[in-house]
């Protein structure tokens, strides 16, 4: 797939009537922590802990194995460096001779300099988000190639085709895409090792995947549905199958009623789904909503036999513009889980849980942003509390500096360690030219573990980021216009 | 969408004439045609003769004038052409004074033709820019054919109040006017280009499609969110999103969405907030969003929290879950309340030595929704990591 997209762009080069948008965005990030490691000690040799439970003469709290000889705990490890480059490409190129052709690719090629591999996302080196070449006129588009589709199922990679037919008079519109499927969440096959760190249960073949959606689109609304299938060519069983709705209405003037929800044909039951009510005019944008959610398992693990429960939340939300200056903002949101229908007599685990936050953002002069949150959410397996404030200066120029800082607790459910976060940082902006934009940043991660063994390993480190993003083009006009149009097929000039 | 253009070129007709003081010469010319023959006939020019103003302004009488008339076309998107509205007016025509000038004011304070008497001829009840849609056309030509204007004049265009409506930006707004009109109101400031700032995504509504195309429409910029896109509209986006993904097609392109839709970023730019790595732990846990739409666990979460310690590699022996003594016996609520965030370090392998029925303890892990049968038939194969070959059907 690779080749043929580079052919096809070095084929397509010479044409005089060629246009392109290329952006590339580098970022280079250095970070150092505290490693951990394994350490075992003989079940004789431990010694009762101030708690009561087995330690080691050093003060570690181990865990030992029913029947096991050896104890395990972890230790203070050396230190992890990371120094990841990641460098992402997009590229779109038209002018092939036929009017509505064109070309896209998005790729990432990622290096830790350090070799450590201490950073997520790295592997492999070089991995192609999109790719794919575009027919469009009217009443029709084609695609072919790598493709992400993003729909209320999720955001779904293949390598195959998709064709879409529409009658804009009417509003409608229906999509039907089909090939081989990626990864959930990765721009990588599920069969790419680099999706199981773990090597345990893994396909040995790609899935087979064809969706299908339809849509109308109206002024007084909106409403789509989507169906989409993946199979297993191995076993020729489902990986997965399901349905999504969702539907929008505007009933008046900054009223909106928005819904949707999806259900897994393959397990039998409903996954997540969502209503709100939203309002929004200049000064006030509120929306009150209900949400359920349920996570979705491809069927080649066991783990949506495991019967995973949905919780169910009502949530609020509003952001009052008092002054033209001044902004406050509130949310919250509470949520309950489904019974689990385990019996657990020992273990007693919190089934409901809640989040909230409170903000206020001022501009008294245009130049200077003055921003500050307060947020708290307490929930099944962590909780947080926390504070955040943060300082814009962006001038009428290229360039803008921010300073921020946040405080933060946040207790896990399950765990010994307490940790008290002070987070401060600095961040700068400068767009020397308007297709071309650095930043920098540096963070302080000052971590507090709170734990009643040796085995606080805190957290703290420096993290410092450098950015680059050029933005280049066939156009001159790449910085009058807005985002979407500088990456837009074939440019306006085509149109 | 009535024509702000004419606006603009109101302002710049409404200035006092230059160069000509009119009311000083009020005693000299009996009538305006006199000097201005081009006005009340087709042949003649509407400027008057530099030879005529010689006769006084020759230096001896009067200080000489070095005056020219002008040669380019009027910088204008008027229709208007004196011969042919008064011939097509009549008897209604208007004189020359009741145009270009001010009741009140002295003869000859001549001025350049003023709006609200077209609108009053007209019937055109508004103000100008108040006009309706369908009463541009009847003094402005299309922009695609002012070809007078340059670039700037376009840019100075005002916008006239309709556009400042809060729903002006949606379907229903401008989206309303443009499909009512099929783009001949929009066309007096508008060109294709113009609309292709924001309609980019897609394949452009019929109205677009109908206007004509002159790079100079993009001098006025459109670059304004709708009113749908308030405060926090990155955070509640998805649902309308799903619905609606024709309309966000209207503005959007695929790449805008992978700039945070985009698979196991190591950070997407935008999605998350500042800090949010320190307080991932509460939101990922009880899954304040659905974060393996972008993150896939095995190479983004497990990855990094096997770094950290946070591993069940082949055994149960991490001590994650240190707080509660007797965790692995109790466990059955907080992983089927939090399956996903379990999955970040364990594998299936941890859990078969009890729950499978071939070789483990038997503990049954299908609890509420479970429907045997239809897993049964859908995968087949899944049931036989824990039943071999001996699936029960129900």
């Amino acid at each position: 797939m690779r080749r043929t997209i580079v052919v096809a762009l070095l084929i397509g080069s010479p044409l005089s009537a060629q246009g392109y948008r290329v952006r590339l965005d580098g970022r280079f990030q250095a970070v150092g922590y505290r490693g951990v490691q394994l350490d075992s000690i003989p079940v004789t040799d431990t010694v009762t802990g101030p708690s009561g439970g087995p330690a080691t003469p050093d003060g570690f709290a181990v865990r030992c194995p029913s029947g096991a000889a050896y104890c395990l705990f972890f230790r203070p490890g050396a230190v992890q460096r990371g120094a990841p480059f990641v460098t992402t490409a997009d590229a779109s190129v038209w002018g092939f001779g036929v009017r509505g052709l064109s070309a896209h690719a998005t790729a990432r090629a990622a290096v830790d300099f350090t070799g450590s591999d201490a950073w997520p996302g790295t592997e492999s080196a070089i991995q192609l988000l999109a790719a794919y070449a575009d027919y469009s006129v009217e009443r029709l588009s084609a695609r072919a190639g790598r493709q992400l589709n993003s729909n209320r199922l999720g955001t779904i990679g293949f390598d195959g085709a998709s064709i879409t037919v529409r009658d804009g008079r009417r509003g409608l519109e229906a999509t039907i895409y089909g090939g081989w499927g990626l990864a959930r969440g990765a721009a990588l096959p599920v069969t790419s090792p680099a999706l199981n760190p773990l090597d345990d249960f893994q396909p040995g073949r790609r899935q087979l995947l064809l969706g299908a959606e339809a849509g109308w689109s109206g002024r007084i609304g909106d409403i789509r549905g989507e169906y989409l299938r993946e199979v297993d060519p191995a076993t020729d069983y489902f990986v997965s199958e399901r349905v999504g709705f969702a539907g929008v209405a505007r009933p008046a003037p900054g009223w909106s009623v928005s819904a949707g929800a999806d259900y897994d044909l393959a397990a039998g039951w409903w996954g997540s789904a969502e209503a709100a009510l939203g309002y929004t005019t200049r000064s006030v944008t509120g929306s009150l909503g209900v949400r359920r959610y349920r996570p979705h398992f491809d069927l080649w693990t066991i783990w949506g036999a495991f019967s995973p429960v949905p919780y169910t939340a009502v949530q609020g939300q509003v952001a009052i513009r008092a002054l033209p200056q001044v902004q406050v903002r509130a949310r919250g949101e509470r949520y309950r889980y489904n019974d689990a229908e385990v019996s657990a007599p020992l273990v007693t685990v919190e089934q409901s849980g809640w989040r909230s936050e409170l903000g206020v953002t001022a501009s008294p002069v245009a130049s200077w942003t003055f921003d500050a949150g307060y947020s708290r959410e307490f929930g099944p397996g962590a909780a947080s509390v926390g504070t955040s404030a943060s300082v814009t200066y962006a001038p009428t120029g290229p360039y803008a500096v921010t300073l921020h800082g946040a405080a933060l607790d946040r207790p896990l459910e399950l765990r010994f360690s307490e940790s008290v976060l002070h987070v401060y940082g600095i961040d700068g902006r400068v767009e020397p030219h308007p297709g071309l934009r650095f930043e920098i940043g540096a963070v302080r991660y000052a971590e507090d573990r709170r734990r009643p063994d040796p085995a606080a390993i805190d957290w703290g480190q420096w993290r410092v980021t450098l950015r680059a993003v050029l933005a280049i083009g066939s156009g001159d006009d790449l910085d009058r216009l807005p985002p979407a149009v500088r990456r837009m097929p074939g440019g306006r000039a085509e149109r | 969408m009535i024509a702000p253009a004419s606006l603009f070129i109101l302002a710049l007709l409404q200035q006092p004439a230059q160069g000509f003081d009119h009311v000083q010469h009020k005693a000299l010319f009996p009538s305006c045609t006199s000097c201005h023959a081009g006005a009340a006939q087709e042949r003649p020019s509407l400027w008057p003769d530099p030879v005529s103003c010689a006769a006084c302004h020759d230096g001896a009488i009067e200080k000489t004038v070095v005056w020219r008339a002008p040669t380019s076309p009027r910088r204008s998107n008027l229709r208007f052409d004196h011969v042919a509205h008064g011939a097509k007016a009549g008897g209604k025509s208007p004189t020359c004074a009741g145009c270009h000038t001010v009741a009140g004011e002295p003869r000859m304070a001549v001025r350049e033709p003023v709006v609200q008497r077209c609108l009053d001829c007209h019937e055109i009840r508004t103000a100008h820019l108040a006009a309706p849609d369908s009463a541009c056309a009847t003094c402005h030509v299309s922009l695609v054919r002012a070809a007078s204007l340059t670039r700037q004049d376009v840019a100075d265009f005002p916008a006239p109040p309709s556009h400042a409506a809060p729903d002006f930006l949606s379907r229903g707004g401008h989206g309303a006017v443009s499909r009512q009109a099929m783009g001949t109101a929009c066309a007096t400031c508008h060109a294709r280009e113009f609309c292709y700032q924001c309609h980019a995504g897609s394949a452009p509504p019929r109205a677009i499609a109908w206007l004509a195309s002159d790079p100079r429409s993009t001098a006025l910029l459109a670059r304004a969110a709708p009113a749908s896109h308030g405060d926090n509209f990155a955070d509640r986006h998805g649902t309308e999103a799903a619905a609606s993904t024709t309309t966000c097609t209207g503005c959007h392109v695929r790449a805008d969405c992978l700039e945070c839709h985009r698979p196991s970023g190591a950070r997407a730019a935008g999605y998350h907030p500042d800090g949010f790595l320190a307080r991932h732990p509460a939101s990922a846990y009880a899954r304040e969003a659905a974060c393996s739409d972008c993150h896939n666990v095995g190479a983004f979460c497990t990855a990094c929290h096997a770094r950290a310690g946070l591993v069940a590699e082949g055994l149960l022996r991490s001590g994650y879950h240190d707080a509660r003594r007797f965790f692995l016996v109790g466990h059955g609520q907080a992983a089927r309340q939090g399956l996903e965030s379990c999955v970040t370090c364990h594998a299936e392998r941890d859990c078969l030595p009890c729950h499978s029925a071939v070789g483990g303890r038997r503990f049954n892990p299908h609890g509420p929704g479970f429907d045997a049968s239809r897993m049964r038939r859908k995968n087949f194969a899944m049931c036989t990591a824990c039943h071999g070959a001996n699936v029960p059907e129900r």
